[in-house]
């Protein structure tokens, strides 16, 4: 089977937009969380979000525009335009039949049911514009990302929901080492959404002010969107075209708790598995892991439970790998979360530095790892692993390393 | 990664009929589950559609933690059921809940019905007064997630998105998983509820037939019948069949796709995605054209989606064409959006056991040029086609061939 490396990377983030952008920010631990903008939160009981900022989709559409959808295939369009700008890929190099997009999302469009709902309410249904509920389910998006961007291979979204950039990154890495595509555009979007918004805040889930994984005062999460499209391509297509690398996918792993919608497993058996059968299918030991990207929200449970499967799985070695939790400066931006942070993950690997979990002040006796407190860090990692949960008892594990050709 | 993958179980809930043998008889007699649309009727008065009228799931459910799971939970979870059933797994999965055995479940809509009344409830009470019991049900992959917990499912878990053709992709993306020993059996499908949003959705669109009739490949077909449903096989790899003594009855071997990338709400004419989609599958079965001894087709009764299909079918086997049966089950069930695939796909299977292509349903004419069935008819070889194309460009094809209980 054929390698896959990442050759391509475009994002759209709460601390910034493009990777270098991004990168320069989350070493430095800069923080995108502000009061909401999207909506109005008085009658709320939360109010922070991280948004993104300083959005022009024009810039990045050639062939249709922006009005035409809904702001996760604005987001995703514009990654996309990135991620293949990156990689340096001019339109000769590839059949676009062999060209695809492989998304994950949590909620696709949903500020288009929003919409519907206000215009119902206050118009009626009848009221409701013709071309608005088309612009919902969510294989718009990957759909609008080859519409926009004239690709002619697979294209699906696997929207499941907070794990969903690995799942998609993880379809693309198959689909590429199996010969059935030659370059995918492997990511996840997602608009920042009042449903979404409503439904964690009234579970108790949003922290009043910021988020501070594996703190021992850590008080939730904070709601959040974006995007990330990797640019996933063969490693001899890539060598032969003399593209710049930034890591290997080796393998990933996927699991379902069976426990519970929304809480995970307490023991974190699923999450175990994952990482396990990522490392397994990887052909890595737990020794080889050098750096952990957290799912790291920041809830009670799901930094107790996430710790807890490392030190299970890892043993003694998990003093050893450091894990942060980009979430603290970016939030949770749900379908797209695994996305960035495997964008993150690529840039760890090629720059040698590791992002660090900010906010962090206070150890918490059930959190006992090493989470690279409030300061990026020279770790110079060989092996990631990038860990992704969700609703529905989702997980998935990503497994990426510096490539040695 | 050559690992053959078959079918060992189905599990099938839609207008027609619930359970492979009541779907079966429905299906051979010309029955159409399309009827006047009784849900939602506060809203959206009138109107006709395939729904699953006195939907009890309870009699194979019972009712314990139904309350929770909404339409397609319900849906899906009842195909899980029957499939799970007719594989013969269900007590070796209920006993060992190992994480060998998984679900991949393609869907368009997910619950929008769920989600848009999560935030009509936050728009109308406030969001302090919203339900946190149905939060989790807001999210696409829920119903898929509550299936697992339902029948202890713990291995892959995923939901598809690709419009129309999620079904199919679904079924893809477990073989998929099977090839790379990530699964020992998954239960691979669809499901799609018929609800309020997702009827104004395509009624919007205009996909939707003013007369309310669903008229596949007619001249005077005007547009589509919405249908609901959940369709699941058991698919395995033959040595993991073969190991439990399991009879598979088809083989799925070939899967092809393709986009058009060229517009988002219109089919493109030249059917240039659906062919190659049709030709990939082919190739990957490993097959020519003259194989395929029938055609369970897309058509929905759209007047550029079936022209389309029909322009696809000509180019790929040119003057055999008029000679193949070709069955067009959706008159049975209506557009089941992203169930449509796995429904289309358990009717291929069982012509393909049954050795008989189904009537479609309410035929009266067709286009020239296509042997659309009319009556049950017999076919030649063991291999079929299914198609199935979404208006946003994406287009499907799966080759089955017949395994009528060998040992592959």
């Amino acid at each position: 089977m054929r390698r896959v490396v990442v050759t391509g990377i475009g994002l759209l983030t709460p601390i910034g937009s493009g990777k270098d952008e991004f990168w320069r920010a989350l070493v430095a631990g800069k923080c995108g969380i502000a009061p909401v903008a999207s909506f109005d939160t008085s009658a709320f009981p939360v109010h922070k979000g991280a948004e993104v900022k300083d959005f022009t989709p024009e810039s990045y559409f050639r062939k249709r525009s922006p009005q035409e959808m809904g702001r996760g295939s604005q987001l995703a369009i514009a990654a996309a335009r990135m991620a293949l700008q990156d990689s340096g890929l001019d339109d000769a190099v590839y059949d676009k039949g062999r060209v695809g997009v492989s998304m994950g999302t949590t909620s696709g469009e949903p500020q288009i049911v929003e919409r519907y709902n206000d215009i119902r309410k206050s118009a009626g249904l009848e009221s409701i514009p013709k071309e608005m509920p088309p612009r919902y389910p969510c294989h718009v998006i990957p759909s609008n990302v080859a519409i926009e961007l004239d690709l002619h291979g697979p294209c699906l979204m696997i929207p499941t929901a907070c794990a969903a950039g690995n799942y998609a990154i993880g379809y693309g890495f198959d689909m590429i080492r199996t010969e059935r595509a030659d370059l995918i555009l492997g990511g996840g979007a997602d608009p920042f959404s009042r449903i979404t918004y409503m439904g964690f805040a009234r579970l108790g889930a949003i922290a009043p002010d910021r988020c501070q994984p594996f703190d021992k005062n850590r008080q939730g999460m904070i709601p959040g969107e974006g995007a990330a499209i990797l640019v996933l391509e063969a490693l001899d297509a890539a060598l032969a075209r003399s593209a710049h690398i930034y890591a290997e996918i080796l393998g990933y792993g996927v699991s379902c708790d069976s426990h519970h919608m929304t809480a995970a497993h307490p023991q974190g058996e699923g999450a175990m598995r994952a990482m396990a059968s990522a490392m397994r299918e990887s052909g890595v030991s737990l020794k080889d892991v050098d750096y952990i990207s957290a799912h790291g929200t920041g809830t009670p449970t799901n930094d107790r439970v996430e710790s807890l499967a490392v030190r299970r799985l890892f043993g003694e070695c998990a003093d050893k790998v450091p894990m942060s939790s980009i979430k603290s400066m970016i939030g949770h931006t749900m379908g797209a979360a695994s996305a960035i942070e495997a964008a993150a993950c690529a840039l760890s690997i090629e720059t040698g530095i590791v992002p660090p979990t900010i906010n962090y002040e206070v150890p918490d006796p059930e959190c006992d790892l090493d989470y690279v407190p409030n300061q990026a860090r020279r770790v110079d990692p060989r092996v990631v692993l990038n860990n992704a949960y969700a609703f529905g008892g989702n997980n998935a594990s990503l497994c990426m390393a510096r490539c040695e050709a | 990664m050559s690992a053959r993958i078959v079918a060992t179980g189905t599990g099938v809930i839609s207008s027609l009929a619930a359970g492979i043998e009541a779907f079966e008889t429905a299906l051979y007699a010309g029955y159409t589950g399309i009827g006047p649309k009784t849900l939602f009727a506060d809203s959206v008065p009138l109107g006709a559609a395939g729904e699953i009228r006195n939907f009890a799931p309870q009699q194979w459910l019972g009712s314990k933690g139904l309350r929770v799971l909404d339409r397609s939970a319900r849906l899906l979870c009842v195909a899980a059921h029957l499939a799970l059933e007719s594989s013969g797994l269900s007590a070796q999965v209920a006993a060992d809940a190992s994480p060998d055995f998984g679900l991949v479940c393609g869907t368009m809509f997910g619950s929008v019905h769920s989600i848009a009344s999560f935030d009509w409830s936050g728009l109308t009470e406030g969001p302090n007064l919203v339900n946190p019991m149905e939060f989790p049900n807001t999210v696409i992959n829920s119903p898929a997630g509550q299936a697992a917990i339902k029948h202890r499912l713990r291995g892959v878990n995923s939901t598809i998105s690709a419009g129309l053709v999620s079904g199919i992709y679904a079924i893809h993306y477990a073989m998929e998983f099977l090839r790379f020993g990530r699964a020992q059996a998954l239960l691979a499908g669809g499901v799609e509820e018929l609800c309020e949003e997702s009827y104004l959705s395509c009624r919007k669109a205009g996909i939707i037939s003013p007369h309310d009739r669903i008229r596949p490949f007619a001249h005077e077909r005007d547009g589509t019948v919405l249908g609901e449903g959940s369709a699941l096989w058991v698919l395995e790899t033959d040595e993991c069949a073969f190991r439990r003594g399991a009879k598979p009855f088809l083989e799925v071997c070939g899967f092809g796709s393709s986009h058009d990338a060229h517009s988002i709400d219109t089919f493109n004419v030249r059917a240039v995605g659906a062919t190659s989609a049709i030709r990939l599958a082919l190739q990957a079965a490993g097959v020519g054209q003259d194989a395929i001894g029938f055609i369970i087709a897309n058509a929905s009764g759209s007047p550029a989606g079936d022209a389309m299909e029909a322009h696809a079918l000509q180019k790929v086997f040119g003057a055999r064409l008029r000679d193949i049966p070709i069955c067009a089950p959706k008159a049975a069930f209506g557009e089941s959006l992203g169930a449509s695939g796995a429904l289309l796909a358990v009717t291929a299977g069982i012509a393909l056991q049954k050795k008989l292509v189904p009537p479609t349903a309410g035929f009266e004419s067709c286009e020239a040029g296509l042997r659309l069935s009319s009556s049950p008819q017999p076919f030649e070889g063991d291999y079929a086609l299914v198609n199935c194309f979404g208006c946003d460009g994406n287009n499907a094809a799966l080759v089955l061939r017949s395994v009528d209980g060998e040992q592959t």
